[in-house]
């Protein structure tokens, strides 16, 4: 039973940032109906973006300011540049396209992609960054229940993750801006014609997409202790198929879709094969696919963004 | 081919630190700034030993720090040459990114360009069974200071050598030492799903299982970070988690993974896991194919230049070294015979070769097949600062 537990930790955790990365794909889909390949790298600057703040504060041994504090500032700065970043990529690399055949900006998305693992391998070098998380919050200061073990981490990520998601589901339901990338979602050029600004709007959007993404870089960071150029890759695969398999464009889809990814994960590593995961978790995508082509969630959820 | 006279490395490593810094970080241009820095007589007779090496490596993708300081070590090699032998040999890079696809792409690309002599890499065995057979129809030496698979010396690849030990002899001696020093019940080993790995477990799986160990045999992908839920499947009886895999970071958060789920298996990892600073788990073993050439007192210019240069290194960088100035004075060699280097006296010369000592810390020569003569391996226990310390039985 306490295996089931700790895998069942361990798969929420994880399932939780897959979720966040998620939720990014998920909205621009919504709004452009556009693959946006180049997220799973928003999320890998992120993650740089937290290491050099750890830096910046006199490093993981050494922080010369109280940890919360530096958690708060690592996590507003990874939103903030990310977010920025992300309106950069939709102003100067997708929005010239938005009219063009959808295979153009496709293919512009796997270019940004290249564009920013090569442009962070270039100017921070190939070697892997390590985060030393433990240096600053120690292993032994989560929750242990007999031998099922959470660390603070895990805590906070599964918490803050909660936090975001519920904020961005009242942030599309309960707001003005929310109803206007409903009504870009549903018809671009009727919201147009309505008086929606529908580039400020898409803008947004991108914002915060990306802001998540680059939140979950930090948490990534946080929990996996490494940054290098290639991060983004893996992270951004698997929360693709989490949108996909919650049904692409659906904000509850998204978050479902994490979790079931990362529980999927967990559980065959932990039951079957290591060797087997990527298999399954795929597998399962393929299944959800041919069972419900719109995703678990994708036509039962009304509140396209 | 003589190796470097003690005394004489540390103004050679000057100089080729210096060109290399007059050089800007330029990447593939330490010959023109060797060329440069010499004198009158110097410059005419680099002028009749003229040669290009490719350098195959991954530069780019997940292991590019094990290839960018493969990258580092041919270039100080090539400068160091440059300055001792008043050649004017050129680095030519190719990212394989550790990908057969990509690393037949670049050996096409270096097979047609006429200039290119002999070709230092490619890192990983999959590599070079690729690109064997293109190499040797072009008549092409190629040295690899990193691949390790045993089928790469068997004959097939007749122009290919390495400066490195096999598995053959990595696998059973790392597998004999855990089953005679660290005695374990149970044990994990993961693969990290990519040839050198998947040799190293093929080797290693029949010794423990003959011992009578119960294996637990997992795999995932060198891109995977997250290692909580296979941690989890760690049981109390497994005393050691096998790790032959090229990216210390991820042993370093495996590692951590072990500690958080409060775990007390010994990792014993390979090769790529040479990494202080990266890989710092009190307590685990790391053995490599090639040395810290920081505790071997022949190579502290070497090593001081590359660190100055560089920054910290593990021990990929190292035989990459040995093996560019294998090909190195195998060109200074054709030129001092008053023949212009090409791909078939270089090749010939490489056979020759004979170092009665080396910044491997051994003599280089090759047997019939390739095969480094004598080749061993090197094992190292982490302390609990950080230290790698070499077990001398090893």
């Amino acid at each position: 039973m306490s295996f089931f537990l700790q895998e069942l930790v361990n798969g929420i955790t994880t399932g939780a940032l897959y979720s966040l990365v998620a939720l990014g794909f998920s909205m621009v889909y919504g709004v452009l109906k556009l693959l946006n390949f180049a997220h799973g790298d928003v999320y890998m600057i992120g993650a740089y973006i937290g290491f050099f703040v750890i830096q910046w504060f006199g490093g993981a041994a050494h922080v010369s300011i109280p940890v919360p504090l530096l958690l708060v500032i690592m996590f507003v700065l990874a939103a903030g540049v990310t977010g920025g970043l992300g309106v950069a990529i939709e102003r100067f690399a997708y929005r010239p396209l938005r009219d063009a055949p959808r295979i153009a900006p496709l293919i512009t998305a796997i270019g940004i992609s290249f564009f920013l693992e090569n442009a962070v391998l270039l100017l921070f070098g190939a070697q892997y960054r390590i985060y030393n998380t433990p240096e600053f919050i120690s292993l032994s200061s989560g929750i242990r229940i007999g031998s099922v073990t959470i660390d603070t981490v895990q805590i906070m990520v599964v918490l803050l993750s909660v936090a975001l998601m519920a904020g961005l589901q009242l942030l599309v339901n309960r707001t003005k801006w929310g109803r206007q990338v409903r009504a870009v979602a549903a018809d671009r050029e009727a919201a147009e014609m309505l008086g929606i600004n529908v580039n400020f709007t898409i803008s947004m959007t991108f914002f915060l997409g990306s802001a998540l993404a680059g939140v979950a870089g930090v948490m990534g960071g946080l929990l996996f202790n490494q940054v290098t150029n290639t991060i983004g890759f893996i992270v951004g695969l698997k929360a693709f198929t989490a949108a996909v398999v919650g049904g692409i464009g659906s904000l509850p889809g998204a978050m479902l879709g994490g979790l079931l990814i990362g529980l999927a994960e967990s559980f065959t590593i932990g039951y079957i094969s290591s060797t087997y995961s990527n298999l399954l978790v795929f597998a399962l995508l393929i299944i959800v696919m041919l069972v419900r082509p719109s995703g678990l969630l994708g036509q039962a959820q009304l509140q396209k963004v | 081919m003589e190796a470097y006279p003690v005394k004489g490395r540390l103004f050679i490593a000057a100089a080729a630190v210096g060109s290399l810094a007059a050089a800007g970080c330029s990447s593939s241009s330490s010959s023109s700034t060797a060329a440069s820095g010499g004198t009158t007589s110097a410059s005419a007779a680099a002028k009749t030993c003229v040669a290009s090496i490719g350098m195959e490596g991954p530069l780019t993708g997940p292991v590019a720090p094990l290839g960018q300081e493969q990258l580092h070590f041919a270039e100080l090699a090539v400068a160091m040459d440059n300055a001792a032998n008043k050649t004017q040999i050129t680095l030519v890079q190719g990212d394989t990114q550790l990908n057969p696809a990509q690393a037949t792409t670049v050996t096409q690309q270096f097979i047609s360009n006429s200039s290119i002599v002999a070709v230092v890499g490619p890192a990983g065995s999959q590599e070079v069974e690729a690109i064997g057979g293109p190499m040797g129809r072009a008549g092409m030496a190629f040295i690899s200071g990193s691949a390790t698979a045993v089928a790469l010396t068997t004959g097939t690849y007749p122009t290919f050598f390495r400066v490195v030990s096999k598995d053959s002899v990595q696998g059973p001696q790392d597998a004999n030492y855990i089953v005679k020093t660290l005695h374990p019940k149970d044990l994990m080993i993961v693969d990290d799903q990519e040839a050198y790995s998947t040799g190293l477990v093929s080797a290693m799986l029949p010794i423990f299982q003959a011992a009578g160990i119960k294996v637990d045999h997992e795999s995932v992908s060198q891109k995977v970070t997250d290692f909580s839920s296979l941690v989890a499947k760690v049981t109390p009886a497994t005393s050691v988690v096998v790790l032959p895999w090229q990216i210390a970071a991820n042993a370093q958060q495996f590692g951590r993974d072990l500690a958080q789920q409060h775990k007390t298996a010994v990792i014993f990892g390979t090769d790529g896991l040479f990494s202080p600073g990266t890989f710092s788990i009190t307590g685990s073993y790391v053995s490599s194919f090639g040395p810290d050439i920081t505790a071997i007192p022949a190579d502290v210019a070497i090593a001081s230049a590359a660190k100055a240069k560089y920054g910290s290194f593990g021990t990929f960088g190292p035989p990459v070294f040995a093996a560019t100035h294998v090909i190195d004075e195998a060109i200074a060699s054709v030129c001092k015979a008053g023949q212009t280097p090409s791909r078939s006296n270089v090749l010939a010369a490489i056979k020759n070769t004979h170092e009665p000592a080396s910044i491997l810390g051994q003599p280089i020569s090759f047997d019939s097949h390739g095969d480094l003569v004598n080749g061993k391996f090197f094992l190292f226990k982490i302390t609990s600062t950080g230290k790698y310390q070499l077990i001398p039985s090893s």
